[in-house]
Order: structure tokens, then C-alpha cells, then sequence
């Protein structure tokens, strides 16, 4: 084992051609991961409880809206929308924009179902004692039904994330230098050091996933406390 | 493409949700950009916007490859590409390309140019412009020393290839006895080589030198003696754009008689250089076969 290569192509596996060029290698996977795992969030947080909460027509809509999304791979997404979409209507989307959006409406739309099944896990007894309060179904769903789900689905959002952080190695398709990209530019010119180069870009990776599941489990542990200690903290998590 | 375009065209006209409504204004919208689009000439899209687009390959010295000191693409194809930029007194942007991504890139418009060892072909001149050759090279193979002398021996052999390369085809074609292994690019078909996955890699002869100069143990390896094609590279433009056509033909002869064109080969593939090779063709020679 030789890793003076990984020494000698370190900040370009840590940051690309930055600052004389655009932000690569192990930076733009967290950059990517960040912004994909926000808005997947969000964009799985508003479709689950519209999901939930919808009725008839809108439900089925919805329901094939977002099977679309969790049928098809996150490569061809990203293929479509940065070749095809071109195409097709005339328009190009920026490579980091073509993955950013791919990763946050699949990952989406798997914890959309995540968020729905969590709501639908605090028992009927809950809504009706907020009905019978005289609150109305969206107050019942925002204080009382929310904050007990959102706990119990704590844990798909990280595995949702950690699965996403690792999907953003896929940006490759269309050229985008994050992590496992400038370690395949790394490897084909040096040509003899593939297992020091992806050794230690599979660190690379553990380090950043495990970063996020220590973040998440100390933000479970503070939030566990705090509403043992205070019970009006509903809006928080 | 199309399919895309009805499925998304249906589902607006079909149900009255806001969403869907918006859905469908987004396609209507479109169709305006798509009828402007047709219209404008890239060209002058790129003197307005002050930057050439062009995809190079990152992987192949020395025609375009990560320099290991500045982090930027550099090579062969990338000093080329900078004459272009440098004639339109515009910015030079690189995207890194591989050759199954070269004709989506131009066909989707996310480039402007492709210069990437892309061979001219009937086949790709349907979807994409070509300029006159820039380069001219022979289709070769890197193999352990004494496995491989003579082409009758390919007929029995396992042999990697690059996916969507002209190579490939030409293999497929010529020897339908060999087995042929496709791989994203050619150092990914070097390592299958070195752990005995094939017997033989494919590709253009420059290209194999040049792979070659950079691996450690190189006297274990020998590229045999003969072409099975003659191969012509040239720069890969979006289809229809006359202009574009015109200035990048126009410049590669001023290359070649300001002197600069030999300069710029010089640099690579010189006597001086990593990967010398004699240069037997020069911008605007006629094609031999």
C-alpha cells in the first residue's frame, strides 16, 4: 500500500480545482448532500401530510406523482433531465440543479410515504380528543399528531439522508467532479493505485455519513430531554 | 424525448388542479423557448455570453487529462479549445466529457464544442456537425508483451474496448470472432488488461502511447505494429450551426499555417515530449481513405 498518492492529490480530492476553479471532490458531495437533503425534506415533509390528508381525486394524483418518482433510478433522472429535458423543451438545467432536484424529489418521495405512515401511527384517539377540543383537523394534525410522529420518523429521514448522501456519487453521469468523480480522474492518471484511492474514498464517505448520524442522534438525545422537561416544546424537532 | 413531452402534455390537459395547470403552462412555456431556440445562432450566443463551452475528456493523456499541479485540464484537445476561446476573445469553460456522453452533450446543448478525440464518423454526422480533422490516427492494441503480433490473432482473443467508441464498432465489425469486453473508458480497460480480464485493449494508437508513458511497470506492455483503421478527429458541433462550422474550420487552417498547430502538437506529442510520434497529418490534408 502506497498513500502518497492520496496524500499528493489530496486537496484536489478534498476540493477540487477550487479556488482557480469550480468546487469538486469531497466539498461539493457534502454541498450537494446538503441541499438535496433539505429540500428532500421539505418536499417529502409537504407531500406526506398532503398525502395523509387528501381525499379522492388529489390522493390518486399524488399517489402517481410520487410512485413516478420512486420508480425510476436516480442515474436515469438525472440523465433525463440534464440530456432530455433539453430536448424536449428547449431549456437546460445547470448540472448541480439537475442533481440537486433528482436526489431531492426521489428522496422525497420515498420519505413522503415515511411521513404518511408516521401520521397515520398516532392513534385515532388523539384526533378525536383534539376534535372534541374544538380544534380543527389541521390544528389537531400541527400540534398534537405532528410533533409525536415527527419523533418516530426521525429515523427514516437519516437513513433517507445517509442513503442520499451516497447517491450524489451518481452526479458522474453528467460530469459533475464530487467525490467519487475526481477520485476516477485521480485513479486514471496515476493507474496503479486504484485500491489506496478508493480506500480512502470509502472513508471519505463513512466519515461524512457517521457525521450525520452522530448530529442526528444528538439532536434526538436533546429533543427526548426537552420534552421530558417541558411538554409545551411541540414545536420544536 | 418525446415520449417525455406527451406524458408531461397529457396529464396538464386532462385534470383541472392548480398543479396540473401550472404543469402545463410550464410545457406551453417551453414551446416558446423551443421556437426562439431554433432561431438563434450559437455563434453569437457565445460572443454574448463571453464564454466557450467545451467538453474535453479528463481521463486520456495527452489529450485531455487532470494535470496533477494546477487540478485543470490540460492536453492536446484543451490547447486547441483555448485557440478557439482565444480567437472569440472569450472565456474558456471546460466540462469534463466521456465518449458515451460526447453526442448527449451537444445534442442537449449543454456545450458548445466537444473536443475529445472524437472521431469523424457517417454514423455521428447524422446527430452532430463535424469540423475538417484536426488529427488523424490508427486504430491500435495494448497487449502484455508476446500475446499479440499479428491481427488474425484477434479473432481468438478476449479484448477490451471503450463504450461508444468507434473502435468498438470497428471490432464488432472487422472481428466478429473476438469476444469484446465494453468499458467506461480506457484506463478502466488498462486495469481489466493488468488483472487478465481481457488480453487485449483497444484504441487509437496516440492514445495507447499515451497511456502507456504513464503507467509504472511499461516495459511489461507493448503496442503491436498494426492498424486495423484509419481514424480522423475533429471537432464535434451542435447540428446546423453553420457559423460555428465555418469559424471552427476557418481557425484550425489559420492554426496550421500561422505555425501554431504544430506548436501545440509539439507540446504533446514532440520529440521532447512524454509520447513522441511523427505527425504524418496536417490540418487540411486530404483524407486517405
Amino acid at each position: 500500500m502506497n498513500f502518497d498518492v492520496v496524500w499528493n492529490n489530496l486537496p484536489y480530492l478534498l476540493w477540487g480545482a477550487w479556488p482557480q476553479g469550480p468546487l469538486g471532490g469531497a466539498a461539493l458531495t457534502i454541498v450537494l448532500s446538503l441541499f438535496s437533503g433539505i429540500a428532500s425534506a421539505v418536499i417529502g415533509l409537504v407531500l406526506g401530510v398532503w398525502l395523509f390528508m387528501a381525499r379522492g381525486i388529489v390522493h390518486t394524483v399524488l399517489l402517481l406523482f410520487l410512485s413516478f418518482f420512486r420508480s425510476i433510478p436516480v442515474l436515469m433522472l438525472i440523465f433525463w433531465t440534464y440530456f432530455l429535458l433539453p430536448v424536449a423543451l428547449g431549456f437546460s438545467v445547470p448540472e448541480l440543479a439537475t442533481v440537486v432536484c433528482a436526489l431531492a424529489f426521489i428522496g422525497g418521495a420515498y420519505l413522503a410515504h415515511g411521513v404518511a405512515a408516521g401520521l397515520r401511527s398516532v392513534g385515532g384517539g388523539q384526533w378525536e380528543a383534539g376534535i372534541s377540543l374544538g380544534l380543527g383537523r389541521w390544528r389537531v394534525l400541527r400540534l398534537i399528531i405532528l410533533p409525536q410522529s415527527l419523533r418516530r420518523m426521525a429515523p427514516s429521514f437519516v437513513n433517507q439522508w445517509v442513503a442520499l448522501i451516497k447517491d450524489t456519487s451518481l452526479a458522474y453521469v453528467i460530469g459533475v467532479p464530487e467525490l467519487s468523480f475526481v477520485a476516477t480522474q485521480v485513479n486514471n492518471r496515476a493507474m496503479v493505485y486504484p485500491a489506496e484511492i478508493f480506500l480512502f474514498v470509502a472513508a471519505v464517505y463513512f466519515v461524512i455519513c457517521g457525521a450525520l448520524d452522530l448530529v442526528a442522534g444528538a439532536v434526538a438525545g436533546k429533543e427526548r430531554e426537552h420534552t421530558r422537561g417541558d411538554k409545551a416544546a411541540k414545536t420544536a424537532s | 424525448m418525446r415520449r417525455v413531452a406527451v406524458w408531461f402534455g397529457a396529464s396538464g390537459g386532462s385534470k383541472h388542479e392548480e398543479k396540473t395547470m401550472k404543469l402545463g403552462a410550464l410545457v406551453l412555456l417551453a414551446a416558446v423557448f423551443v421556437g426562439g431556440a431554433a432561431h438563434a445562432d450559437r455563434l453569437d450566443d457565445i460572443k454574448k455570453a463571453g464564454v466557450l463551452r467545451v467538453a474535453a475528456f479528463d481521463s486520456n493523456p495527452p489529450f485531455g487529462y487532470v494535470d496533477e499541479k494546477s487540478r485543470q485540464i490540460v492536453g492536446l484537445d484543451v490547447d486547441y479549445a483555448k485557440a478557439f476561446a482565444d480567437k472569440l476573445g472569450v472565456k474558456l469553460e471546460l466540462r469534463p466529457t466521456n465518449p458515451a456522453n460526447r453526442v448527449p452533450l451537444l445534442t442537449s446543448g449543454n456545450v458548445d464544442l466537444v473536443l475529445a478525440n472524437f472521431t469523424i464518423t457517417d454514423e455521428r454526422a447524422k446527430q452532430v456537425d463535424f469540423s475538417v480533422p484536426y488529427f488523424s490516427s490508427g486504430q491500435q492494441f495494448l497487449a502484455k508483451k508476446g500475446v499479440l503480433s499479428s491481427p488474425d490473432q484477434l479473432n481468438s482473443l478476449r479484448i477490451g474496448a471503450d463504450k461508444g467508441t468507434v473502435n468498438e464498432i470497428v471490432l464488432r465489425r472487422d472481428f466478429p470472432g473476438a469476444t469484446i469486453v465494453s468499458y467506461d473508458d480506457t484506463p478502466f480497460a488498462f486495469t481489466a488488461l493488468r488483472n487478465g480480464n481481457v488480453q487485449a485493449i483497444t484504441q487509437d494508437g496516440p492514445k495507447l502511447v499515451g497511456l502507456l508513458a504513464n503507467v509504472p511497470d511499461k516495459e511489461n506492455y507493448e503496442i503491436p505494429a498494426f492498424t486495423i483503421s484509419n481514424d480522423y478527429i475533429g471537432v464535434g458541433i451542435p447540428k446546423g450551426e453553420t457559423a460555428l462550422v465555418e469559424f471552427v474550420n476557418e481557425t484550425l487552417t489559420e492554426l496550421e499555417a500561422s505555425g501554431k498547430a504544430q506548436e501545440i502538437y509539439d507540446v504533446w506529442f514532440g520529440p521532447n515530449s512524454k509520447t513522441p510520434l511523427p505527425r504524418l497529418f496536417k490540418i487540411g490534408d486530404a483524407k486517405t481513405n
